[in-house]
């Protein structure tokens, strides 16, 4: 078996450069991605109901491209990603949808996070976080990027960045 | 006496009543049915590290209980409800991913290991019993005849 030691690096070493080529592990792949997204519907938290009416969510045909974020008020990477969001809806809500969907949390701490940040894009309330089940998510926060034609376009696991928006906006423009 | 039958029944009710004292194991909560850990038990929680949705106390594995509930309460099978979560998140979610695909080798390479173990063992016993007949067909009759009456004389 030693004889064919070179067969056997070059088997080890093909095994690690596979296992190094996987992409960016913020960007991991999931099921919905590809796919229509799940629509639904769900109270909007109060602070935006003037402007947004009662409920809100995914439906079956979009104004524009959406991205779904999903947060909670106790999540810390939530509290560094909340500014860089709103600063991104200022500048892009013609063009996209910033969508918060609080999850696994209290209704008076999400508007409490809400307040503290001046959040401006809406956000709705499942405080069992079956939506969050029904995209599939593993965490907050999470964001799915949704194209105007309803189909996932990605699935990005924790903070955002700059960057990734500008990516994720490319990715939505028509 | 009396006090010798007090011990003897004291001895004969602790274990009795020292099982009654313990909780019985893996006892689910009483809010849900006892299928519903039995099914959670093959799903991964998704935000835990290594737990199952019917370990696990993420508020996202409580949530996953509760569609199992509600989903057995609708007379799903295990596996349409095991089905129904593979949708969402794929064969990950799954505990025992199934043979199929990549996964399909997670399965194959024990016994894979198996056979190139056994390959392995063969290939060295062969060489030795080779090594050992060629070693033999190099003696002499003379020497064999002397190593005969060597052992013979013992």
């Amino acid at each position: 078996m030693l004889r064919f030691w070179p067969v056997w690096v070059l088997l080890l070493g093909g095994l690690l450069f596979w296992g190094l080529q996987r992409p960016d592990p913020e960007v991991l792949g999931s099921v919905r991605v590809g796919r229509p997204a799940p629509t639904f519907s769900l109270p909007v938290l109060a602070p935006y109901r003037d402007r947004f009416g009662p409920e809100l969510g995914v439906g079956e045909t979009l104004e524009k491209p959406v991205f779904l974020n999903i947060w909670a008020s106790w999540c810390i990477p939530c509290r560094t990603e909340a500014p860089l969001l709103e600063s991104f809806y200022r500048r892009y809500q013609d063009q996209v949808l910033v969508l918060g969907v609080n999850v696994q949390d209290r209704e008076e701490e999400a508007l409490k996070f809400i307040a503290q940040y001046g959040l401006s894009f809406p956000s709705v309330y499942d405080a069992r976080g079956r939506i969050g089940i029904e995209y599939g998510y593993t965490g907050v926060p999470e964001t799915f990027i949704i194209s105007k034609e309803r189909k996932v376009l990605a699935r990005h696991i924790g903070e955002l960045s700059e960057s990734k928006l500008q990516e994720y906006l490319q990715q939505v423009r028509p | 006496m009396k006090r010798m039958r007090g011990w003897l029944l004291g001895l004969v009710l602790s274990p009795l009543l020292g099982a009654l004292a313990q909780p019985v194991p893996n006892t689910p909560p009483p809010d849900f049915p006892p299928q519903v850990f039995e099914i959670a038990r093959e799903l991964r929680c998704p935000v835990c590290q290594g737990e199952s949705a019917a370990e696990s106390n993420a508020g996202i594995a409580l949530e996953m209980r509760r569609i199992i509930a509600e989903q057995l309460e609708q007379g799903k099978s295990p596996a349409e409800i095991k089905q129904f979560f593979v949708e969402r998140y794929g064969d990950w979610i799954l505990f025992e991913p199934p043979a199929r695909g990549l996964t399909l080798w997670v399965w194959l390479s024990p016994l894979l290991g198996l056979l190139l173990l056994g390959y392995g063992l063969w290939r060295h016993q062969a060489r030795a019993k080779a090594l050992a007949q060629a070693q033999a067909e190099g003696v002499s009759e003379e020497e064999i005849a002397r190593l005969e009456a060597e052992l013979d004389r013992r």
